[in-house]
């Protein structure tokens, strides 16, 4: 079907306020953060959508996806537009982006049963406020909170700045709704816990667009107690020393909100006002006065026990007052946008994994060797650092972050400077046998490596594609690897 | 044209930080990146080649061979020619040593002209570019602001030095020096993606005392006149801190701050 035809065919099932042709907002959807240097400076190499598309519910979702099944058109599904892997990135020359924005009711806040169902285009700020006026929190903190939206944030498997306290996304939902490419609806019921077979809610959780497209979702409530919050802040000697101590919080069966630790010169950037070139340590505790207390007990304690890595604790409300301002406004997102237009850096880029307690600082360190010594570009590094926000029984993540002047084209940016970077943490982790991917997805720029990150058990994910997308029209080149858009790599 | 330009690499100042109790700067995130009046030197050489494809131009400079790897991306953008004056013999060099180095290759040279910054970031003394016009009895300019690029020949170059009250327009009889002031629009070209694979090693020479034969006693330590006292950093001084608020009061204060050092 050509291009003209497929318009004129939407016509026909949507109103034409809900088919959006306009160019700029195509080359908008063309691409997300990932090339967003790129984007800025007008050189995107990747082809534009056809149209983006605004489904008011899910029978139109259903109707969308059919016709797009039936004449292979690809669809990337759309929430927030915060992804930062390529997940919305369009590698095909026929494809519609259905945009999650119509679909934004708040159908129920239950306090009784502590549980919220939500359309997949609402904002999760827009439902944390509700909640918080009931005194509930979703318990999800992103710092993309004020602007990505629940069908985005399970679609990705997302994770919040609480989440040692609350869990990631998987841990919160407790049911959805979504439309799979031959427009059948599942809707997964809302039950505390069933043993009913296999979990079906992981098909649709972090499937990022690739299998089915989610509609609704209920997630878990959690009363709050922000009068009782309490913060602790360390300067520390190395990294190794902050992992440890998160390790023994965790170990000893404690649960505070926030566990991180920075290395030197990550700290240094967040940290500007107190950081004196150390690495740093902090915790927050939350929830009813005695588990705030002994959680705070716990902390103390597992400082203690490292003294000797501990040089001087820092004034909590330092740690206060710098997790209030952590989160992205879109006003921020759009203020880096017209940044780059100008200046030939990019600062912040992230590379995230995760790995069990042993193996986390030998990933840390073997990449910071590796990049000194093998990495092209490291002439042109201006801050290479990580920390660990996200900590469980058995392990916790890294956030390798690294800021860079940029002395090439535009367009090359990515494979000149990012994926070299990215390629050498990935090796690194999958080598000592930790996951390449913790909280951002795989997108299209990790998926070379999606069957080394699974080992055997990508015959599983493989056998998913096969059964729910066997036209592949879903979101195509994300998670599963093609070769037709290594080009765009 | 044949343009010869003068550059050094030097520390990143935006990653240090600054030790208020020891006062000294904090050198531990230490990169080296090209002076930023260099740039703008470098990027005008640019713009001739750009109307004139014929003209050739050559990069100098003098430092550790730990900056071979941003000579070679010099070369990428393409710089014709690099040259880099290395030699343990010359560490420690003042501004005076280090003149009587460059110039001793330099006239070995054919030019029309030679382009600099006028100051560098971790010296801004300025001296270099004059001692080596001296030595090279050439005219010399600092702080230009910008060379006309229309009217520039082996023979004449016009340009403007902005002063604190107006902007002068000369012409200078080449071969000459012209040092360039700093500039946030300057920018060099971007090497392409093959490029930057490219090896570029035969482009670059290096040099040591071994080619130059100059007096050791002339250069580094022993041949400087002057010694460096005490380093600081210029914009690293204590200043009373004050935390405002994000309220009307805490914006104004922000607000009339900005505006009473006329940065809106
Ligand atoms: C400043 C900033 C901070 C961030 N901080 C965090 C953080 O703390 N933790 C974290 O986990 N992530 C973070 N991210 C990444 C990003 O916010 C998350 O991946 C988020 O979950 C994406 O949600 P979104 O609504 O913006 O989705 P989008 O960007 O619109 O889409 C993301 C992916 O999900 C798919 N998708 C979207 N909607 C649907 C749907 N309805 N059905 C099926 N698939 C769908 C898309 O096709 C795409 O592959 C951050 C990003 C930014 C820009």
């Amino acid at each position: 079907m050509n291009n003209e035809k497929i318009i004129e065919q939407l016509k026909t099932m949507l109103e034409p306020t809900q088919i959006n042709t306009n160019s700029e907002d195509l080359y908008d959807a063309s691409a997300d953060r990932y090339k967003k240097y790129a984007k800025a400076r007008n050189v995107l190499d990747v082809p534009a959508p056809l149209a983006i598309v605004y489904p008011y519910t899910p029978e139109q979702v259903r109707d969308l996806l059919v016709f797009c099944n039936t004449n292979l058109i690809n669809v990337i599904p759309r929430a927030g537009k915060t992804a930062t892997e390529g997940g919305l990135e369009n590698w095909k020359e026929q494809t519609l982006v259905i945009d999650a924005l119509h679909l934004d009711s708040i159908i129920n806040i239950d306090t009784y049963n502590m549980q919220a169902t939500v359309q997949a285009g609402v904002p999760l700020q827009v439902l944390e406020d509700a909640l918080r006026k009931e005194g509930f929190t979703t318990g999800h903190s992103p710092q993309s909170k004020p602007v990505a939206k629940l069908g985005g944030l399970v679609a990705t498997r997302s994770i919040g700045q609480f989440s040692t306290l609350y869990g990631a996304i998987e841990d919160m939902v407790v049911g959805l709704e979504c439309v799979f490419p031959d427009g059948h609806i599942s809707k997964i019921k809302n039950v505390p816990r069933r043993s009913g077979g296999p979990d079906i809610r992981h098909i649709a959780i972090g499937n990022e667009g690739t299998l089915c497209y989610i509609t609704e979702v209920t997630v878990k409530m959690f009363k709050i107690y922000p009068e009782n919050n309490k913060f602790y802040g360390y300067l520390i000697k190395d990294v190794d020393t902050g992992i440890k101590i998160l390790r023994e919080v965790m170990a000893n069966g404690f649960r505070p909100s926030v566990a991180r630790t920075y290395s030197e010169e990550d700290a240094a950037q967040h940290f500007y006002h107190f950081h004196k070139n150390k690495c740093v340590l902090l915790f927050m505790a939350e929830g009813p006065k005695g588990i705030v207390k002994a959680t705070g007990e716990a902390i103390e304690q597992a400082v203690e026990k490292f003294k000797d890595g501990i040089i001087e604790q820092v004034d909590s409300k330092h740690i206060e007052n710098w997790f209030n301002n952590l989160n992205w406004s879109q006003q921020d997102i759009d203020d880096e946008f017209e940044g780059m237009k100008e200046h030939d850096s990019h600062s912040g880029f992230t590379t995230e994994i995760s790995a069990d307690w042993s193996t986390i600082t030998k990933i840390y360190y073997n990449v910071m060797k590796r990049v000194k010594e093998e990495y092209p570009r490291f002439h042109d590094l201006t801050m290479l650092g990580g920390h660990s926000s996200h900590s469980y029984i058995n392990g916790t993540n890294m956030y390798f972050v690294y800021n860079y002047d940029i002395h090439c084209a535009p367009e090359d940016e990515m494979r000149v400077y990012h994926h070299p970077m990215q390629r050498i943490i990935v090796e690194e982790t999958l080598r000592l046998g930790g996951s390449m991917c913790h909280h951002h997805g795989i997108g299209k720029f990790r998926n070379e490596w999606t069957k080394q990150e699974h080992g055997s058990a990508y015959y599983m994910l493989e056998k998913l594609k096969e059964a729910f997308d066997p036209n592949g029209i879903m979101n195509f080149g994300t998670i599963f690897p093609q070769e037709e858009g290594k080009k765009y790599q | 044209m044949n343009i010869i330009c003068l550059v050094k690499f030097v520390p990143d100042i935006t990653g240090f930080g600054y030790d208020y109790e020891a006062s000294s700067m904090v050198r531990n995130h230490t990169r080296m990146v090209l002076n930023p009046d260099d740039v703008c030197a470098l990027s005008f050489a640019f713009k001739v080649k750009e109307r004139h494809p014929d003209s050739q131009i050559q990069v100098v400079s003098m430092g550790p061979t730990t900056v071979v790897p941003h000579m070679h991306d010099l070369l990428r953008i393409p710089v014709d020619k690099g040259t880099l004056i290395s030699d343990p013999l010359f560490a420690g060099s003042d501004t005076y040593a280090t003149s009587e180095v460059l110039g001793s290759y330099l006239k070995t040279q054919s030019f029309d002209c030679i382009l600099s910054g006028s100051r560098s970031l971790d010296g801004a003394t300025s001296q270099v570019p004059p001692q080596i016009a001296e030595i090279l009895s050439l005219d010399h300019m600092l702080d230009i602001s910008e060379i006309d690029v229309e009217k520039i020949s082996p023979t004449e170059a016009v340009f403007s030095v902005e002063g604190e009250r107006e902007t002068t327009t000369w012409s200078m009889q080449l071969p000459g020096v012209l040092s360039l002031g700093r500039s946030s629009t300057c920018k060099l070209p971007y090497p392409s993606y093959a490029d930057l694979q490219r090896d570029v090693s035969d482009k670059l020479t290096i040099l040591t005392n071994k080619e130059l034969g100059l007096d050791p006693s002339h250069v580094g330590l022993e041949g400087s006149l002057t010694k460096v006292v005490n380093t600081y950093d210029a914009n690293s001084r204590r200043r009373a801190k004050t935390v405002v608020e994000t309220n009307e009061e805490g914006i104004e204060f922000v607000f009339s701050y900005l505006k009473d050092r006329g940065f809106v």
